[in-house]
C-alpha cells in the first residue's frame, strides 16, 4: 500500500510536467485502437455478408462460353438436393453511347447480363427507393450507375446503343450485392437481361466475357458440393467458390491488413516510448534527493523502485485511457470515410479486443522504456544529503545490461505480437533500432560539425552551439522523434514525386494513350483506314492476339492447380497467356539470347520468351513447350529470349511471341495501340464514331485510367502523410515534454545570465538558435534518410527513374527548423519572463 | 548504546586521499545528550553520517545496541534507520511533493504501521504544527520545515536521535524554538541525542561534548 500511495502522491505533484508523457503515449495508443477497430469492424461486417458478397452459396465461373463437358458435369452434380435455386450471369466489357447521334460521346461499361432469379442474396438498391424487379430489364431495359448518366449526358427514360441494339435506361443503381464501392474496374457497371445481352451480338468469337453460375442452397450443402465439383472439374477452366471460402480468404487478407496497419500504430507508440525514456531520465535526476531521503528514513531500494515503477504504470494507464478516448473520436470521424470506401455503414466502432490491445501496448511500452533509467535509483547514496556533491554517475553494471537486453527482447516480442509473426516483428524492431542508431550516430557527427560555430562572433550562436550536444540538451530524443517524422513525411513525398515523374514520362508525346481491343479480322483493314483518317498514325499497327495455355514443358505435363491462377498474375506456367506473332522485335524489346528468328525456315512452331519469365521458370533456348490454342495443341521450340521494357507501351508487351506461320491461320483478334486526339471533345467524338462503325470494339482510354491511378496515388500519399504527421506530432510533444522537464535548469541559467547583464532578447536569441540547430540536425538527417528511401524504393521496388527533388527537400528542412525553433522558444517563454532573484532564492 | 571502534574515514579529493576522520574510539551511553563541536570541515557531519549508516567507514567498527552495523548492506541499514535512528538535517530535506503530514507519515508507512495518519497528526501537534499538515514544504517557513523534519525523525519512536546542525539554516528565534523542542523531546522520551553544532552555548547544555578539529577528537566529560 505504501508503494501505491507514494506513487499516487508523486503523480499528483508532477502531473502537469508529465502531461506530455501522457500525450506521447496516447497518440500511439489511439492509432492502434483506431486502426484495429476499423479493420475488425469491416471484417465482422464482411463476414456477416459473405453470401451477399459472393451473391450465392456456391459460385462457378469461366472465361468463355461454358465447355459442354464441364456444363454436363455441373448439371449432374448440382441437380441433387432440395431447395436449390440457380441463376446464370454473363459479364463483359463493351461500349455504350447515347442513341441521340448529336451526343458525340461513348463510354466503356462492365455489362452484367442477369437471369430472372438474380440476385440470390442481397438486393439492388435503386435511386428513389424503387424496389428492384427483373421486369425492369425485360424488353431491353438497362439499369446504370449514376456516373454513367453524367458521362453520357442522358437521363432515366433515354435510349442508348449497345453494339447495334437499342436499350432504354429504366433506373439508376446505387448499390449492388457483392460489389464494394471504390473497387477498381475499367468501366462503370450496367445491368441488362442476359438474353438481351446475348442477342446484342456482344458475345462473338474473341470477346472477353465471364460466364457465371450462382447457386443458392441449404446451409451445409455448399462445401461438399464444392469439393465434388473441384475434383470433377480438375484441369477445366472453371472456378468454384463458396461463401465460406470467400469469408476465409477475406478474413485472412483483412487479418494481414490489420496486422500491418497496427504496426504503424506500434511505431508511433514506440516513439512515445522514446518520449517516456527521455522524460523518466530527467525525472529520475530531479528525484535523486527524494530517493535519498526515502532511503534515509528506512525505504529499501526495492520499495523505492516499486514506487516509481508503480508511478510509471499509473501514468501508462492514464495515457492509454486518453488514447482510447481519442480513438473513439477518430473512429466516429472515420465512419463516413469507411462507408464511402467499403459501403459498410453500420457496425464500425471501437472493438473491445482493439481497446485491450492498444491499452495493453501503451502500458507495456511505458514500463519497458522507463525501467532502464529507473535503475539509476539503485545507485543513489543517502550520504548525498550530508554533502552538497552530486550523486554518483550512473553505473552500467550487469543488472543494467541484463535489463536492457531483456527489454530489447520484450520489445521484439511486442512487435511480433502486433505483426502476427516473429519475422515481421523482428524486422520492424530491428528496423526501428537500426534507424535510431543511424539517427543518433548522425546526430553525434553533426554536433561535431557544429564546433566551429562555438567560435562565432555572435553570442547567441556561440552559447547555443555549446549547449547542443552537452548534458541537458534535447538533441537525442528530439533527433529521434522529429527526425523520424521528417524522414517519413518527406520520404513519402519524394516517392510520390518520382511516381508522378514516371507517369509523366510514360505519357510522352509519341506513346499511345488509347488501345482498341477486340478488333475482328474482317474489321482490320477498315480500322486501319479509320485510324489513318483520324490522323492517329500514318501506319496504324494492329497486333494480332490469341489466348494460349501451356500444357507441357520439355515433354512434362503442367498441372492446373487452381483455375483462379489462370486469370491471375500467378507465377505458375499453368495460367492463360495472351500471345502474338510477328517477324521482328518491337521497339521496346531487346534480344538477350538466341535468334529472332533463325535464318533457316522453321520446320515447326518457334517462340520467343520474355526474360523474366524464362529466369523464373528456368526456360532455355531449345526447350519445347506445348501450347493449347483454342483447343488445338501446338508444340513450339524456344529460339530466343528477349527483354521487354514494360514502361514503354508503344508495342504492348508479350511473354510469348510466335514466329509468323503457325498461328497465321488461327482465329485471332487485334489490338490497336494509338495516339488519340488531344482535346477531350475530339477524343469523345472519335470514340463514339468508332463504336458506331465497330460496335464490338472496345476503347481503353489510358488517360482516364491514369487519372484514376493518380487519384489513388494521391489518396495513398495523403494517408501515409497523415501517419507521418502523427509521428511528427509525437516528436513535437517529446520536444515540449523535454523542455518542460528541464524548465528549472533553464530558469536558473537564465537568472544567472540576466544577473550578468544579458537581456531577455539575447536569451531568447540563444534559445532560438539552440532549438534551430536541433531542428536543423533533425531535419537534415530526416531529409537525407528520405532521399535514400526514395532512391531505394525507386531502384529496388518500383523500378523508377530517380528524381531527387532538392526543392522539396529544402522546403522540408526549412519547415522542420522553423517548427522546432518556434515550439522550443514558445515552450520556454516563462523562462524569459521570470525575475532572476526569485529563481536564485529558490535554488 | 553507540560504540565506535577505531573509526576512520578517508575520501579521494583531487586524486589524492583526504582523511576526514582519524582513528576514533567513542562510546555514547543510552539517553546521553552528546554535543559534537568543531569548525567547518572538522568531520562532524561525517561522524553523524557514519553512526546513521548513511556512509561507510574506511576502517573500524560501529556497534549500535551491541550490533555491528559496519558490514551491513544498504537495505539492512535502511531497516536499521527505520526502527532505531531518527535523523534531522541542517537543510531539512523534506520531500517536496508530499505535504507536511505525508512527510511525517512516510517512515511509518515504510515500517508498515497502520496508525501512520493519526500518529502523524499527533506528532505535528507535538511540534506545534497542528494546522499546517496539508501544506507543502514550499509553503512553510524554514523553522516550520525543520519542525516537520523533527516530527518525521520521531515517527517510529527511535531510541537514537541524530541532528546535524539543525539550527544552522535558521534565524536566531527559530533556531531557539527548534532547540527547545529537541531538548524537550529528548527529555520526555529518554532518547540518546547526538547533536553536531557550531553553537558553543548550545553545546554547553549537553551531558557530554566531543570536540573535533581536522578529523581528530578531543572529548570532555559532563
Amino acid at each position: 500500500m505504501f508503494v501505491i500511495r507514494m506513487a499516487w502522491r508523486e503523480m499528483r505533484w508532477a502531473w502537469r510536467r508529465l502531461l506530455f508523457f501522457f500525450l506521447c503515449l496516447s497518440i500511439g495508443v489511439a492509432s492502434i485502437v483506431t486502426l484495429r477497430s476499423v479493420v475488425q469492424s469491416v471484417r465482422a461486417a464482411l463476414r456477416a455478408e459473405a453470401r451477399t458478397l459472393l451473391g450465392a452459396d456456391l459460385a462457378l465461373s469461366t472465361s468463355g462460353p461454358w465447355n459442354p463437358e464441364a456444363r454436363r458435369v455441373i448439371e449432374g452434380l448440382a441437380r441433387g438436393g432440395t431447395g436449390r435455386t440457380r441463376v446464370d450471369l454473363v459479364e463483359t466489357l463493351t461500349m455504350v453511347r447515347p442513341a441521340d447521334p448529336a451526343k458525340a460521346v461513348s463510354r466503356l461499361v462492365e455489362l452484367l447480363g442477369v437471369g430472372r432469379e438474380y440476385p440470390l442474396y442481397g438486393s439492388l438498391a435503386l435511386e428513389g427507393g424503387r424496389p428492384y424487379s427483373h421486369r425492369l430489364l425485360e424488353g431491353r431495359g438497362l439499369l446504370v450507375r449514376p456516373e454513367l448518366l453524367a458521362q453520357l449526358d442522358v437521363s432515366v427514360g433515354d435510349d442508348v446503343m449497345i453494339s447495334e441494339a437499342r436499350f432504354t435506361i429504366r433506373g439508376v443503381v446505387l448499390a449492388e450485392p457483392g460489389r464494394r464501392a471504390g473497387a477498381f474496374s475499367f468501366g462503370t457497371r450496367a445491368f441488362v437481361d442476359r438474353r438481351d445481352l446475348e442477342a446484342a451480338g456482344l458475345l462473338g468469337f474473341g470477346s472477353r466475357a465471364t460466364y457465371r453460375l450462382l447457386l443458392k442452397m441449404p446451409e451445409g450443402d455448399a462445401e461438399q458440393l464444392a469439393r465434388d465439383l473441384r475434383q470433377a472439374l480438375r484441369n477445366q477452366f472453371v472456378s468454384v467458390r463458396t461463401s465460406r471460402s470467400t469469408e476465409d480468404q477475406l478474413g485472412r487478407e483483412l487479418g494481414r491488413a490489420e496486422n500491418y496497419l497496427s504496426l504503424v500504430g506500434l511505431v508511433i507508440v514506440a516513439l512515445g516510448g522514446v518520449g517516456v525514456w527521455s522524460v523518466i531520465r530527467v525525472f529520475v535526476q530531479q528525484k535523486l534527493r527524494s530517493v535519498a531521503i526515502l532511503k534515509c528514513v528506512g525505504g529499501s531500494t526495492r520499495q523505492i523502485l516499486a514506487v516509481y515503477v508503480a508511478q510509471v504504470a499509473l501514468m501508462g494507464l492514464t495515457g492509454s485511457a486518453i488514447g482510447v478516448l481519442l480513438a473513439a473520436g477518430a473512429v466516429a470521424w472515420l465512419r463516413p470515410v469507411v462507408a464511402a470506401a467499403t459501403g459498410i455503414e453500420t457496425g464500425v466502432g471501437l472493438r473491445a479486443s482493439a481497446v485491450a490491445q492498444g491499452a495493453g501496448i501503451g502500458l507495456i511500452v511505458a514500463l519497458l522504456f522507463a525501467i532502464v533509467p529507473l535503475l539509476d535509483v539503485r545507485h543513489v547514496r543517502p550520504s548525498m544529503l550530508l554533502r552538497a556533491s552530486e550523486a554518483a554517475p550512473p553505473r552500467r553494471d550487469a543488472v543494467w545490461f541484463g535489463a536492457a537486453l531483456g527489454i530489447g527482447v520484450l520489445l521484439v516480442a511486442v512487435a511480433a505480437w502486433q505483426a502476427g509473426s516473429w519475422r515481421s516483428g523482428g524486422i520492424l524492431a530491428g528496423g526501428f533500432a537500426g534507424v535510431s542508431l543511424v539517427l543518433l550516430g548522425a546526430g553525434a557527427v553533426l554536433v561535431r560539425a557544429m564546433r566551429p560555430l562555438q567560435r562565432s562572433r555572435h553570442l547567441a550562436i556561440r552559447y547555443a552551439s555549446r549547449r547542443v550536444g552537452r548534458p541537458g540538451s534535447q538533441l537525442r530524443p528530439v533527433l529521434l522523434a522529429v527526425g523520424l517524422g521528417a524522414f517519413l513525411v518527406v520520404g513519402v513525398r519524394l516517392v510520390q514525386h518520382s511516381l508522378l515523374q514516371a507517369v509523366a514520362i510514360s505519357m510522352r508525346p509519341d506513346s499511345p494513350d488509347m488501345f482498341l481491343i477486340d478488333v475482328q479480322p474482317d474489321q482490320a483493314d477498315a480500322v486501319r483506314a479509320l485510324l489513318r483518317a483520324a490522323g492517329a498514325s500514318a501506319e496504324p499497327e494492329l497486333i494480332p492476339v490469341l489466348r494460349a495455355r501451356i500444357t507441357a514443358i520439355r515433354g512434362k505435363e503442367t498441372t492446373l492447380d487452381s483455375y483462379d491462377d489462370v486469370r491471375g498474375r500467378g507465377r505458375g506456367l499453368g495460367r492463360e497467356f495472351v500471345v502474338t506473332y510477328r517477324s521482328g522485335l518491337a521497339g521496346n524489346e531487346r534480344l538477350v539470347a538466341g535468334e529472332f528468328w533463325p535464318a533457316a525456315p522453321a520446320s515447326g512452331a518457334q517462340v520467343s520468351v520474355e526474360q523474366g519469365l524464362a529466369e523464373r521458370e528456368r526456360l532455355r533456348t531449345g526447350d519445347v513447350i506445348r501450347f493449347d490454342v483454342l483447343g488445338r495443341a501446338i508444340e513450339a521450340t524456344i529460339t530466343s529470349v528477349r527483354t521487354v521494357d514494360w514502361a514503354d507501351a508503344r508495342a504492348g508487351g508479350f511473354m510469348f511471341v510466335f514466329r509468323p506461320g503457325v498461328l497465321g491461320s488461327a482465329p485471332a483478334t487485334f489490338i490497336a495501340p494509338m495516339r488519340g486526339p488531344a482535346g477531350a471533345a475530339d477524343r469523345a467524338r472519335f470514340q463514339r464514331d468508332l463504336t458506331v462503325r465497330f460496335p464490338n470494339v472496345s476503347v481503353i482510354d489510358v488517360r482516364e485510367i491514369l487519372a484514376g491511378v493518380l487519384r489513388v496515388l494521391g489518396s495513398v500519399a495523403v494517408a501515409v502523410t497523415v501517419v507521418g504527421s502523427l509521428v511528427l506530432a509525437s516528436g513535437i510533444l517529446i520536444l515540449i515534454g523535454s523542455i518542460s522537464m528541464t524548465r528549472f535548469q533553464r530558469m536558473y541559467e537564465a537568472a544567472v545570465l540576466k544577473t550578468l547583464g544579458a537581456t531577455a532578447g539575447q536569451i531568447a536569441a540563444m534559445l532560438a538558435v539552440e532549438f534551430g540547430l536541433v531542428g536543423a540536425a533533425s531535419g537534415a538527417i530526416g531529409a537525407a534518410g528520405a532521399l535514400g528511401l526514395s532512391w531505394a524504393v525507386g531502384r529496388y521496388v518500383l523500378d523508377l527513374p530517380w528524381d531527387p527533388a532538392f526543392g522539396t527537400l529544402a522546403v522540408a528542412l526549412l519547415a522542420v527548423v522553423s517548427l522546432v525553433a518556434v515550439v522550443g522558444v514558445g515552450a520556454s517563454l516563462d523562462v524569459l519572463r521570470r525575475k532572476p532573484l526569485a529563481t536564485l532564492r529558490a535554488e | 548504546m553507540i560504540e565506535l571502534q577505531q573509526i576512520t574515514k578517508t575520501v579521494q579529493s583531487g586524486g589524492r586521499p583526504l582523511t576526514i576522520l582519524h582513528p576514533l574510539d567513542l562510546t555514547v551511553p543510552r539517553a546521553q545528550f552528546l554535543a559534537i563541536t568543531g569548525p567547518s570541515g572538522s568531520g562532524k557531519s561525517t561522524l553523524l553520517g557514519l553512526v546513521a549508516g548513511l556512509d561507510a567507514p574506511t576502517a573500524g567498527r560501529i556497534l549500535i545496541a551491541g550490533r555491528d552495523i559496519t558490514g551491513l548492506g544498504e537495505d539492512d541499514l535502511a531497516r536499521l534507520r527505520s526502527s532505531t535512528i531518527g535523523f534531522v538535517f541542517q537543510f531539512f530535506h523534506l520531500i517536496p511533493s508530499l505535504t507536511a503530514l505525508e512527510n511525517v507519515m512516510v517512515p511509518m508507512e515504510i515500517a508498515g504501521r497502520k496508525d501512520a495518519a493519526p500518529r502523524g497528526r499527533d506528532l505535528l501537534a507535538e511540534v506545534g504544527l497542528t494546522d499546517r499538515g496539508h501544506h507543502y514544504p514550499s509553503q512553510l517557513s524554514g523553522g516550520e520545515q525543520q519542525r516537520v523534519a523533527i516530527a518525521r525523525a520521531l515517527s517510529n519512536d527511535p531510541p537514537i536521535l541524530l541532528a546535524d546542525e539543525p539550527t544552522g539554516n535558521l534565524d536566531l528565534a527559530n533556531g531557539q524554538h527548534v532547540m527547545e523542542l529537541l531538548l524537550d523531546i529528548r527529555r520526555t522520551r529518554g532518547a540518546t541525542l547526538m547533536l553536531a553544532t557550531h553553537d558553543t552555548t548550545l553545546a554547553s547544555l549537553a551531558d557530554a561534548r566531543l570536540r573535533l578539529r581536522g578529523g581528530l577528537v578531543d572529548t570532555g566529560g559532563g
